[in-house]
């Protein structure tokens, strides 16, 4: 429970770590694809620090980062193959974002920096925290960028395929101020980023004051 | 970067900040009232709005600068926690009201009061306390709060009336020069760009559609010439601005065969003088060596031409100012070194002039290249009664079906467009393509849809388009 924890809040991997920015920037224009980018990453981080920690004892410090990008790289395949077979729709909206988790720092990092050293319970542990951590933050994100640049907050849209419902709430500020397009656009999702990471360290650190 | 004192005694110049705002509100006075006769008084006059309506654009410009002020106190006093003294000390010295004041200045009257106030907060946050406040900012403060505001809030002003007051609404039409010159093809002609605002009289003295500080050409020659005598700004930098346009443009109008109307043209409308006066010479955000503003100067120049020319947008002076602010550093780290040889400022010099005559000739072959027929217009599909034919409009290609019946345009049928949902709405609302139906011979005398220019031009040239072909 400590390491869940841990991994949403004090390494909370892009409010904390500034890792796998690049995901968290550019899928969060709506809540749905947020969420789904989040369990993707979450279920590849779990399996890639099972397997790490499994093998690291056989594998030497020289071909570490090699050894470890083929294992990641190969989860994402199976995932990805998986996803075009069963779940054809939901593989069409991932789209690129999918093979990019191969890159995605997040998961080599924490390969890197406690699957690699710690038993396998933690480390499948700390996958799930870390995970989490993103995934909340990313649905934060998708959250308040449709929410101020859409006025909805798309639930089920694109995977209705698989659910068989569509829900789309629609919020209405009654005003000519709203919508605002720039959270549609890059530029919304780093001014919200920064707002989010100056708010969340804001907090974090006035904790850490007390504590010391 | 490594700053040369010299030894003692100093003479102390008299321009303190204080000095320098005074002279600054000074210098914008004339503009602002200038604004409220012609966006004001004239409407009044001829009976197109009431009292409030008259005084608006002095409450305009207040509102804007009074935001700007409030917010930077308020800021001061909850985040920095500045108490007593020390508040009233940094709020006197950090020209707290100047970046709502040009916030207010560089939009159009339309834009409704919330705006505004969203524009000047951000100009004030973002853009300058959230840097480090006042001599800490990289970017021009008013010009962030600005560029928020039209990427933002660019569909509602428009719908709310665009650039344009109710007077020039009944007597010029629907568009600023700069978006009229934008939508022709190819570099058009004196009639084209010109005529419909009168003659380049008009231009100079300001009767012309505009934001509400920039019309006033003459104005703001004066306040030019008046903050220079003052020492408030770096001559250089308008100056040398200006006429990399005059002589860009020039060589690109000559290259069409165009007279000096052109480069005339260029330089008086849109932001290009308000921008280059008050904008690119800000104390903060602009070069203080001399070899760098000289660079700085022609690199806007250079930028404001490719801009206007090659991007969507119509007007470039606001985003070339910004882009320009990034590299202010890098110029007066160029322009502090010791010069060793001559070379040094020949070798900057020399690029400089290669990329301005170069970017001169790219433009200007642009427009020679451009023949009568559109590359904005493609037929797809031609049969006996109809056609299908696709026109880029403002967010992609319309697509559209046309039926005919013996050389008469019968009924339009929009298949497809990738329109802004507002910018459309306007269009459908004023049942345009009815309007389009009705006047189809006489399409060139169809006025466009105000606030929605470049959607209703691309469905007015698709018509055009489709009758010259029928012809054939």
């Amino acid at each position: 429970m400590k390491r869940i924890i841990n991994g949403i809040v004090n390494e909370n991997p892009v409010l904390v770590l500034l890792l796998g920015l690049c995901s968290a920037l550019a899928i969060t224009n709506n809540f749905e694809n947020s969420y789904i980018m989040g369990i993707c990453v979450t279920i590849v981080l779990i399996c890639s620090n099972l397997i790490v920690s499994l093998i690291s004892k056989y594998v030497t410090k020289n071909v570490e980062i090699p050894v470890y990008i083929l294992i990641i790289s190969t989860l994402v395949t199976v995932l990805e193959i998986l996803l075009k077979e069963y779940v054809n729709p939901l593989y069409k909206v991932l789209g690129i974002y999918l093979p990019l988790i191969v890159v995605n720092c997040i998961v080599l990092g924490r390969a890197l920096s406690v699957a690699s050293k710690e038993n396998v319970k933690n480390s499948v542990l700390d996958g799930l925290g870390v995970g989490l951590g993103y995934t909340v933050v990313l649905m934060v994100l998708g959250l308040i960028r449709e929410v101020l640049g859409n006025e909805t907050i798309t639930i089920m849209k694109e995977i209705s395929n698989i659910t068989h419902h569509e829900i789309i709430l629609k919020i209405n500020f009654h005003s000519d101020l709203f919508p605002i397009n720039i959270f549609n656009k890059p530029a919304g999702a780093f001014i919200t980023l920064a707002c989010l990471l100056a708010l969340f360290n804001y907090i974090r650190g006035g904790n850490k004051n007390e504590s010391n | 970067m490594e700053f040369n004192t010299y030894k003692g005694p100093y003479i102390k110049s008299p321009n303190k900040t204080n000095k320098i705002m005074l002279h600054l509100v000074v210098a914008l006075l004339p503009i602002i009232l200038f604004s409220f006769y012609k966006n004001g008084v004239v409407l009044y006059k001829h009976n197109l709005t009431d009292t409030y309506g008259m005084f608006y654009p002095l409450i305009f410009v207040f509102v804007g600068t009074f935001t700007s002020f409030i917010t930077e106190t308020i800021y001061t006093y909850l985040v920095l926690k500045k108490k007593n003294k020390d508040l009233i000390n940094s709020i006197k010295n950090s020209y707290s009201f100047l970046p709502g004041l040009f916030v207010s200045l560089v939009l159009p009257l339309n834009t409704p009061l919330p705006i505004l106030i969203i524009g000047a907060v951000v100009a004030i946050i973002v853009g300058k306390m959230l840097y480090g406040g006042f001599g800490q900012n990289i970017f021009n403060p008013a010009l962030i709060g600005c560029l928020f505001v039209l990427t933002c809030y660019g569909s509602v002003i428009n719908s709310n009336g665009g650039y344009i007051n109710k007077y020039e609404l009944d007597t010029i039409g629907s568009a600023t020069p700069l978006t009229n010159y934008h939508m022709i093809d190819g570099i058009g002609n004196y009639d084209k760009v010109v005529k419909p605002y009168g003659d380049l009289k008009d231009f100079l003295f300001g009767m012309i559609p505009g934001t509400v500080g920039e019309t006033c050409s003459i104005l703001i020659i004066v306040a030019y010439i008046y903050l220079v005598l003052k020492k408030v700004i770096k001559w250089k930098i308008p100056l040398i601005y200006v006429s990399t346009v005059f002589v860009m443009t020039l060589i690109i109008g000559s290259m069409n065969g165009e007279g000096i109307w052109y480069p005339t043209f260029n330089i008086l409308s849109g932001g290009l003088l308000f921008g280059a006066v008050f904008m690119a010479t800000d104390p903060v955000t602009s070069p203080t060596t001399c070899l760098g503003q000289v660079i700085y100067a022609f690199c806007l120049g250079i930028l404001t031409v490719l801009f206007r020319n090659y991007t969507s947008a119509p007007e470039g002076v606001l985003t070339s100012i910004l882009t320009m602010n990034m590299f202010v550093v890098l110029l007066d780290r160029l322009g502090s070194k010791k010069k060793e040889s001559i070379m040094q400022i020949l070798i900057p010099m020399g690029i400089i002039t290669c990329l301005l005559l170069g970017v001169s000739l790219l433009v200007g072959n642009k427009y020679i290249n451009s023949d009568s027929s559109d590359s904005k217009f493609k037929i797809i599909e031609k049969k006996d009664n109809y056609y299908v034919v696709s026109q880029v409009g403002n967010g992609g290609p319309i697509k559209a079906k046309i039926y005919i019946k013996d050389n008469e345009i019968t009924k339009i049928k929009i298949i497809e467009n990738n329109e802004t949902e507002n910018y459309y709405k306007l269009v459908t609302n004023k049942n345009y393509i009815k309007t389009l139906i009705d006047n189809q011979n006489n399409l060139d005398k169809v006025d466009t849809v105000s606030g929605a220019t470049i959607s209703s031009t691309a469905l007015k040239k698709m018509c055009i388009n489709v009758k010259k072909d029928m012809e054939k």
